[in-house]
């Protein structure tokens, strides 16, 4: 057979996997290692397995390590909400931050936060309180998400789409201003604290809500990976192929508000680690096909955001910066360099 | 074509558009058939319904009304799936994933036949390589789909419905913005696979004289109804000349081409035979003079035997050109 195919370069897709997984598994470990105190490599490996229960043991347990795993899981959640909304609205400028859906899962966390009882604040949600959290995240996101797909349906320009995206986060954010205006000090804060993204608030509680719901999440992706490869075609041509267009759109939709209303409930609006993370996976495998796409997607998605929980801790230094400001610095070139790119070709989703 | 098998029939067909509870009909009552092996070419006006009347019966725009049958089974008794195997589409609207080869995109024409997980194993592997060969892509298989030329895209495309393995065809302007050599390179494929491949292949365009030299059948759409024949027949019929006539466009069913009606100027007669005279009554009718039948005042005579040199014969005189440009730079100054 002299036809080059995608089967002969699955070799090189596995090695590159495997590449991505080694760098996963020490950006992993390094974000064990670095912090405001730092460890070396002998402490660690003693609080892993010596079972004792002193300072060290505290540092790792209760911070360290859950923290390195809120980062994974935050990173592969956006990434793969981001992946999935670029394939279904067809435009490399998509993703949950943008399209306005952090912003509904927002206005869903100020309901529960500043809205309902001063019971529920982060640091008291305990038990059911985590699920109802997250619950109003989805909902949240799920609604904007309905509301574009409403304005999708009629419309078909995704300029225009884009465009009352963002008018629909801005109108989100006005009210949430105003829920704000009329709660008291210590919600608010509460509220504004939530909304500069952070790792490390998250409870042990809530850090089991959040790996259930992103790994279903991933399930999802996986599952519906056959659909979103339909839809690169467009929704004319996905259909004639035989794509129930409504289903998979319902689907994925789901998949992406599960996984981006988790993510922002927890940790906050986690800017541009949804758009760029993907686009980051194209460059490296040059391939439209989300088989290879979603697991790369996964890696990558969970390394970028193991750096920039190194970054934000500043090794060494005792300070922290905020989350979102490391995120934009990493993604924001990534996506110039994919506008600057997507003038040459025709589109590079 | 040997069998008379037909693959589709619509009758008392509505087609239009559905929004909300109003529905818009474009054309009403119309009833045609696609045989086995027959290239079918849809001709009308813009906006005379010819994308509507395709994506209504692939089945992925509803009908307002009337038949669709498949096989002689209605439409509506396929699954989605079932549909995909049956009739496969290309639309005006272009594939924009500048990531995906054309293996990918080929593999795309699968979709009806693999698993949930879209898998493709060895068969389907197979399938695509030959679509891809019969389409004359072999050398460009791992090209991205946004680097390719138009004709390429086009083939691309094609070979994307050759894996789909669909009896059925259908294609929106598959030639437009083609160049000339790619559109007739897309020509002659669907012609192969319509005679060879064993497809049917309906398509809609804008090239009348394409459409009546290739096409097995052709359906004309006009203001009201659907007109289904031989391309000869309907010329015969003056069917063309009943849409195309406009008060600025005069179509000569003659020669199966336009030309303007404000640049009749007059008649030139011609003198002389072969290939020459040919290409001087091209000429004439470029400038917008028709070939008169009687010696007019200024006439033609074409080089033959020792005469290299165009005569014009005006007001008694003789003028000699040694080529057409010549000729035609002096008609047109007078």
């Amino acid at each position: 057979m002299t036809i080059e195919t995608s089967m002969l370069s699955l070799r090189k897709v596995y090695f590159i996997y495997s590449l991505l997984i080694t760098s996963l598994f020490l950006l992993f470990i390094l974000d064990l290692f670095l912090g405001s105190v730092s460890l070396n490599a002998a402490d660690v490996w003693k609080a892993l397995f010596s079972g004792a229960d002193g300072h060290l043991e505290t540092i790792i347990f209760k911070f360290r390590l859950p923290k390195a795993i809120t980062a994974l899981v935050v990173g592969i959640g956006l990434s793969l909400s981001g992946l999935q909304m670029q394939t279904v609205f067809r435009n490399p400028m998509a993703g949950p931050d943008v399209m306005g859906i952090t912003s509904g899962a927002s206005l869903g966390v100020a309901f529960v936060i500043l809205g309902f009882s001063s019971d529920l604040s982060p640091d008291v949600l305990k038990g059911f309180g985590n699920w109802i959290l997250v619950a109003a995240s989805w909902a949240g996101a799920g609604a904007i998400m309905a509301v574009i797909l409403f304005i999708s349906a009629r419309i078909k320009d995704i300029m225009t789409i884009l465009i009352l995206g963002i008018m629909l986060s801005s109108g989100i954010s006005a009210l949430v201003i105003i829920m704000q205006y009329f709660s008291s000090e210590s919600l608010l804060k509460a509220y504004v604290i939530w909304t500069m993204g952070s790792l490390g608030n998250l409870t042990s509680d809530q850090l089991i809500v959040l790996v259930i719901s992103v790994a279903a999440g991933i399930i999802l992706s996986f599952a519906s990976s056959k659909m979103l490869n339909a839809l690169l075609l467009g929704e004319n041509y996905a259909g004639s192929i035989g794509l129930n267009v409504k289903f998979a759109r319902i689907v994925i939709f789901s998949c992406t508000s599960i996984l981006a209303g988790s993510v922002t409930a927890f940790c906050g609006p986690v800017g541009f680690i949804g758009i760029a993370v993907p686009h980051i996976a194209r460059i490296i495998f040059r391939s439209s096909d989300h088989k290879i796409l979603i697991p790369a997607t996964v890696f990558l998605g969970g390394s970028v955001m193991l750096i920039s929980d190194i970054i934000s801790q500043l090794p060494g230094s005792g300070k922290v910066l905020p989350l979102n400001a490391v995120t934009s610095l990493i993604g924001i070139p990534v996506v110039v360099l994919v506008i600057l790119r997507n003038r040459k070709y025709s589109g590079i989703y | 074509m040997g069998t008379n098998e037909k693959i589709v029939t619509i009758d008392a067909l509505d087609i239009g558009y559905k929004t909300g509870r109003s529905e818009k009909v474009i054309l009403s009552g119309l009833a045609a058939t696609a045989l086995k092996s027959e290239l079918i070419a849809v001709i009308g006006r813009n906006g005379a319904g010819k994308s509507t009347l395709l994506r209504t019966i692939l089945g992925i725009q509803p009908s307002l009304g009337g038949k669709i049958m498949y096989e002689g089974r209605d439409i509506s008794d396929y699954s989605r799936i079932e549909l995909a195997r049956k009739a496969g589409y290309i639309s005006t609207e272009h594939v924009r994933a500048a990531n995906m080869s054309v293996y990918d995109l080929v593999a795309l024409g699968r979709f009806p036949y693999t698993s949930w997980t879209g898998r493709i194993d060895r068969d389907n592997h197979l399938k695509i390589v030959e679509s891809i060969k019969d389409a004359g892509m072999e050398s460009m298989s791992s090209r991205y789909v946004g680097e390719l030329s138009d004709g390429e895209r086009q083939r691309a495309m094609i070979a994307r419905l050759l894996s789909q393995d669909t009896g059925l065809m259908i294609m929106d302007e598959p030639t437009a913005f083609l160049d000339i050599g790619s559109k007739f390179e897309i020509l002659h494929l669907l012609n192969n696979l319509a005679k060879t491949g064993g497809k049917t292949i309906i398509f809609s365009t804008h090239d009348l004289q394409m459409a009546i030299g290739q096409a097995d059948k052709i359906w004309l759409l006009t203001d009201k109804k659907l007109i289904e024949g031989a391309p000869e027949d309907l010329m015969i019929q003056g069917e063309f000349e009943h849409i195309f006539d406009s008060s600025t466009v005069k179509y000569n069913s003659d020669h199966g081409t336009f030309s303007f009606r404000s640049d009749e100027k007059g008649g030139i007669f011609i003198e002389g035979e072969g290939i020459l005279r040919h290409w001087t009554e091209k000429a004439i009718d470029r400038i917008g003079y028709t070939v008169s039948k009687d010696k007019t005042d200024p006439y033609i005579i074409v080089p033959s035997g020792n005469r290299k040199n165009w005569c014009l014969v005006k007001n008694k005189m003789t003028m000699e050109f040694s080529s057409i440009f010549d000729l035609i730079s002096r008609i047109n100054n007078r």
